[in-house]
Order: structure tokens, then C-alpha cells, then sequence
């Protein structure tokens, strides 16, 4: 686009010399992708395209691959742990998910007002977003410790992290007090960039407060409701630390990726793994479309 | 009128005393940090420590390799900040302001990646960097984190908006490609660069899986990896504030970045997601 523009306002420039000088410039151009195309191909692309190879075959680092066809996949089919796994994934999932999006679409609605205090509160929600998961684990492990500050508080007597009953909800309980800080900034920023004569308008109507949110706020910020469900799948398939830290997945609480790493690295079965990152590629990619299809219907 | 300030300043009242409880819990965390190991915790026991152990910060370098973890952290994260820098604005000023047959493809396959998860890649990625001999290494804990899709997405649209009327002047004045990318375009995006760079060195500082797989040594191990093992050998609850210190020293520079630059990590974050 850039040459082609300035060629017509330079008319005199467009003989031979010019021509030779872009071509050696989209060279150069070429040249300044290299360095991350480089990376990519090696360090994504590469494994991407094995990932779909080894799940086919039988294969411990130290020994040569074996082609076992769909075998990896039929042991999935029928395997407790990995359907457990499945699950405990989904409930994890929805349940900090759900909840640090609602959470932070009720927030949001409140904070982007401009009110006295709004924004030291607003800091007070993204701090945990400056912590990282390892040491939040930590943090919670504390927190959570029969003698912890959430029995102490509820004035419970809850043995959180080593009962099957509770350490689910006890993870879902720190990652939404981790999370939901993200989603906030992520609303915030929508709710910034929406036409404010729309609210005028519905204000000189005399529309409420809560009439405006449901009928000009909601279907406003739909396309952003749209990034951050698929941003929190993306985190929820993805979630590892805490489970790894706080439980390593005993009690009930072996997630897809922790299961993954544990299948690949401590039961040297790379195969088998890379079996589920192929049946964990193509849900992604499932619930991605049937996400962008439902949430663009009604426009 | 009047109801709805009434209720906004409600709205607010619960959104404070929401964040009071979310800041409560590092409160609490700072608080038994400092108490002397063994200390009552719980039912009847003071939040307060009985006595400021100001020696429990000592402790946390005795009790690991804990001054390793955050030197290699430091070096991995400022490496990899920035080697993002330069290969995603490198890129992204290839892709935005150049034409060559392929660009586009390159492009749609850079943000096709967006989209796939860690867990999906890491395993023939271990495999691959294990071939390559970097376990164990610092070039396995940098290279494979060295640019990102949305580093790359993110600085394409930033060179977008830069004037092609200011690169043209450039290079009337005989600037070729590369001084124009330093000295037009760097200074024109500076507030998009220094956004990405806080994002992926809070986002590298926070890495556990990979430095997980690609470091079992001890001697390169980064902070989560290396937290994560004191916490496991320190189960005990007599060093509960030892460990505590740990996992607060060990965000305190990422705490501090925040507080210092929080508009541009918020920037960051919403940019991360699509949303400016």
C-alpha cells in the first residue's frame, strides 16, 4: 500500500531505479519476519504437526517410537482417569470461570462509573493478577490449612485440601479470588470504548439503571463477552499450578493438563499424552466455534 | 435520579467490600510471614505476630537455593522480555508496512497458533528441545519463549497506524529499512512496546510448566519451579512462615511493577485480549 501511494505522488521517481529499490526492500521486509517465522515453525508449528504423529505411536523418550495405530486412543476411550480427568476439567472450569465472569461483569458495571474510590477498589481487585500462580498457591495453602484463615473466618472446621469432598471447591475458591481480576480489566476496557450517546439517549427515555445494562450495556459489549469466554476456556483447560501445588491432583482433583503431564513425564508415556492434546485440540477448536456461532446469532 | 446515585454508591460499597477481601488474604499472608515458626494459628490465635521475625527473611536463603531461582528468574525473563521486543516488532513492522508474496499466509499462520494451548504443544516440544540437547540449559528455558502470536498481532496493528507519509520522508533522506525501524517506527510505538514488555515479563515471571519440564537441575531452576520444591519439602507446619516469605519475595518485583506501572499492565492486559 505504502508504495503504491507515494508512486503517484512522485511520478518522476517511477522509473527503473524505483522499482528495483522496492523489490530489494521487500526483501529486506521478508528478512525482519525471519527471526519469529523461524521460531515458530520450530517451536509451534513443528510440534503441532507431531503432536498428531506421536499420538499414534507408543513412545518413552529413551526408546524408539512404536506405531500402536489408534491404540492410544481407544485406552483413553475406556480409561477412569482420564474421563475423571475430563470432568473435574469441566468443573473447574465452570465453576471459576462462570463465577469470576459474572463476578467481574457485576464489578465492571460498577467501577467503570466515575465515583469517588472506584479505582483504589479496582486495584484492589487486579493485585492477585501481579502474583504468580506458584506463590498464590502457597499463599492459599496457608489460607486453607485447617487452622487457616478461611476455617478461622467461617468459623468452620473444613479439611479443605486433603478431603474428596471439599478440595475441588477449595481450588475453585482461590482461582476465582485469582482471576477474577483479569476478566475485570478485560470488561473495564469494553465498557470504556462504548458510544456514551447511546446511554444518553436511553437515560433521556428514562430508562434505569438496570433497564440500560440489560438493553444497551449487555448487547453493546457482546463481542468483548464473546473474548473473554473463549479467553476463560482458554485459562481453564489450561489451569495446572494450583492442582500441581496445592493437591497434585490427589482428592479428586486431577485436571486434563495435569493428567497430561503426569501421563508424559512421570509415566514416560508421551504417546498417550500427546493422544490427548489431539483430543484436547479438536474440543477446543469445537467449543471456540460453537462459542462464536451462538454468542453472533442474535445480531 | 437520586435512587440510582443511591444505588451506585451501594454498587460501590460491595465492589469495596469485595476487593477489602480479596486484599485481606495477602494481608494475612504478610502478617504470618513474619511469625516466629510454630506460632498458633487459627480459632483464638492473633493475626499479628506475637514477634516480628524480620530473620524469617534470612530463612528463605538458608533453606534453598532460593537466591539461584530468583538470578535465574531475572535472567530468563529479562532475556525473553527482551527477545520479544525485538522479534515481535521486527516482525510486526515486516508484516504491516512490506509486501511479498507469502506475508499474509505468514501472518494468518502466526495468529493460527493464538489459539493453542500449551498442553497441547509441550510434549513434542520437550522431545524437540530434549533432541537439541537443551535441558538443562538456559537456551531451553529462553529460545522456545523468544517471540509470541500476540506480541507479533499486537505490534502490526500499533505500525498500522504509523503514517506512511513518515516512512516515505525517511527515506528520501536515505534512511534504508532497518534505520527507518529504529528510528521512525520504534519511537512512534514506544507506549505499545513498553505495554507488551511488562505483559510477557509478568507473564514469563509467573511460567511454571515449561522451566517445570526443561529444568530439573537444581542450578536453573526459575522461582516458580524452585517455590514449588522448598514448599514440598517443607511440609511441616513449623515452616509454614518460612515458605510464606518465600512466595512474597518472590512476587515482590512483579507486585512492585504493578503498583509502579498499572495503567500500562491494564493496557497490556486488555490488549492481550483483542480489546484497546
Amino acid at each position: 500500500m505504502s508504495s503504491t501511494r507515494t508512486m503517484t505522488v512522485l511520478p518522476g521517481r517511477r522509473a527503473r531505479g524505483a522499482r528495483s529499490l522496492s523489490r530489494r526492500s521487500s526483501l529486506a521486509g521478508f528478512l525482519f519476519a525471519v527471526p519469529a517465522l523461524a521460531l515458530f515453525a520450530l517451536f509451534a508449528i513443528y510440534p503441532a504437526i507431531q503432536v498428531f504423529a506421536l499420538a499414534f505411536f507408543d513412545y518413552s523418550l529413551t526408546s524408539a517410537p512404536e506405531f500402536v495405530g489408534l491404540k492410544n486412543f481407544a485406552y483413553l476411550s475406556s480409561d477412569p482417569r482420564f474421563l475423571e480427568a475430563t470432568g473435574q476439567t469441566l468443573f473447574y472450569a465452570i465453576g471459576t470461570y462462570g463465577t469470576a465472569l459474572l463476578l467481574a461483569l457485576m464489578l465492571a458495571q460498577v467501577l467503570s462509573q466515575k465515583l469517588f474510590g472506584a479505582g483504589f477498589v479496582r486495584l484492589l481487585w487486579f493485585l492477585p493478577l501481579a502474583t504468580s500462580w506458584v506463590a498464590a498457591s502457597i499463599v492459599w495453602r496457608v489460607v486453607l490449612h485447617p487452622d487457616g484463615m478461611l476455617n478461622e473466618l467461617l468459623g468452620l472446621d473444613v479439611q479443605w485440601l486433603t478431603s474428596s469432598a471439599y478440595a475441588r471447591w477449595a481450588l475453585v475458591i482461590m482461582s476465582i479470588w485469582k482471576e477474577t481480576g483479569f476478566f475485570l480489566i478485560l470488561f473495564l476496557a469494553g465498557m470504556a470504548s462504548l458510544p456514551q450517546d447511546v446511554y444518553e439517549a436511553a437515560r433521556l427515555d428514562g430508562a434505569g439503571a438496570i433497564r440500560r445494562f440489560w438493553s444497551v450495556t449487555l448487547p453493546l459489549l457482546r463481542p468483548i463477552t464473546l473474548v473473554c469466554v473463549i479467553m476463560a476456556v482458554l485459562r481453564g483447560v489450561q489451569a495446572f499450578s494450583p492442582q500441581k501445588v496445592l493437591t497434585n491432583g490427589a482428592f479428586g482433583t486431577e485436571v486434563i493438563n495435569l493428567f497430561v503431564y503426569k501421563t508424559a513425564f512421570e509415566s514416560a508415556r508421551m504417546g498417550r499424552a500427546s493422544a490427548v492434546a489431539v483430543i484436547m485440540f479438536i474440543a477446543l477448536l469445537a467449543i471456540a466455534l460453537v462459542q462464536i456461532r451462538a454468542l453472533r446469532r442474535k445480531d | 435520579m437520586k435512587r440510582e446515585r443511591i444505588a451506585s454508591s451501594i454498587g460501590l460499597v460491595a465492589a469495596a467490600a469485595g476487593g477489602l477481601a480479596i486484599f485481606s488474604v495477602l494481608v494475612y499472608a504478610v502478617l504470618t510471614a513474619f511469625k516466629a515458626p510454630g506460632e498458633k494459628m487459627g480459632a483464638g490465635a492473633s493475626w499479628w505476630p506475637a514477634e516480628w521475625r524480620w530473620d524469617n527473611i534470612a530463612r528463605v536463603f538458608e533453606a534453598g537455593n532460593f537466591d539461584t531461582y530468583f538470578l535465574n528468574s531475572t535472567i530468563v525473563g529479562v532475556s525473553v522480555t527482551v527477545l520479544n521486543v525485538i522479534t515481535c516488532t521486527a516482525a510486526g513492522y515486516s508484516f504491516s508496512k512490506f509486501h511479498y508474496p507469502g506475508r499474509n499466509a505468514g501472518f494468518i499462520l502466526v495468529i493460527a497458533t493464538l489459539m493453542i494451548p500449551l498442553e497441547v504443544l509441550y510434549v513434542p516440544l520437550y522431545k524437540l528441545v530434549f533432541d537439541l540437547g537443551w535441558t538443562d540449559s538456559f537456551a531451553g528455558l529462553i529460545i522456545p519463549a523468544a517471540t509470541s502470536a500476540f506480541g507479533i498481532f499486537l505490534m502490526k496493528q500499533a505500525i498500522d497506524s504509523v503514517p506512511d507519509e513518515l516512512l516515505e520522508a525517511a527515506r528520501l533522506d536515505g534512511a534504508g529499512p532497518f534505520r527507518i525501524l529504529v528510528s521512525v517506527i520504534v519511537p512512534s510505538v514506544s507506549g505499545t512496546i513498553s505495554a507488551l514488555a511488562l505483559f510477557i515479563f509478568m507473564t514469563n515471571w509467573d511460567s511454571h510448566l515449561w522451566p517445570l519440564l526443561v529444568a530439573s537441575d537444581d542450578d536453573y531452576r526459575t522461582l516458580p519451579v524452585g517455590l514449588a520444591a522448598m514448599q514440598s519439602n517443607q511440609l511441616g507446619d513449623t515452616g509454614i512462615p518460612v515458605i510464606l516469605m518465600a512466595a512474597l519475595l518472590a512476587v515482590l518485583p512483579t507486585i512492585a511493577l504493578f503498583l509502579l506501572l498499572q495503567k500500562k499492565f491494564v493496557e497490556g492486559i486488555a490488549m492481550n485480549a483483542g480489546i484497546k
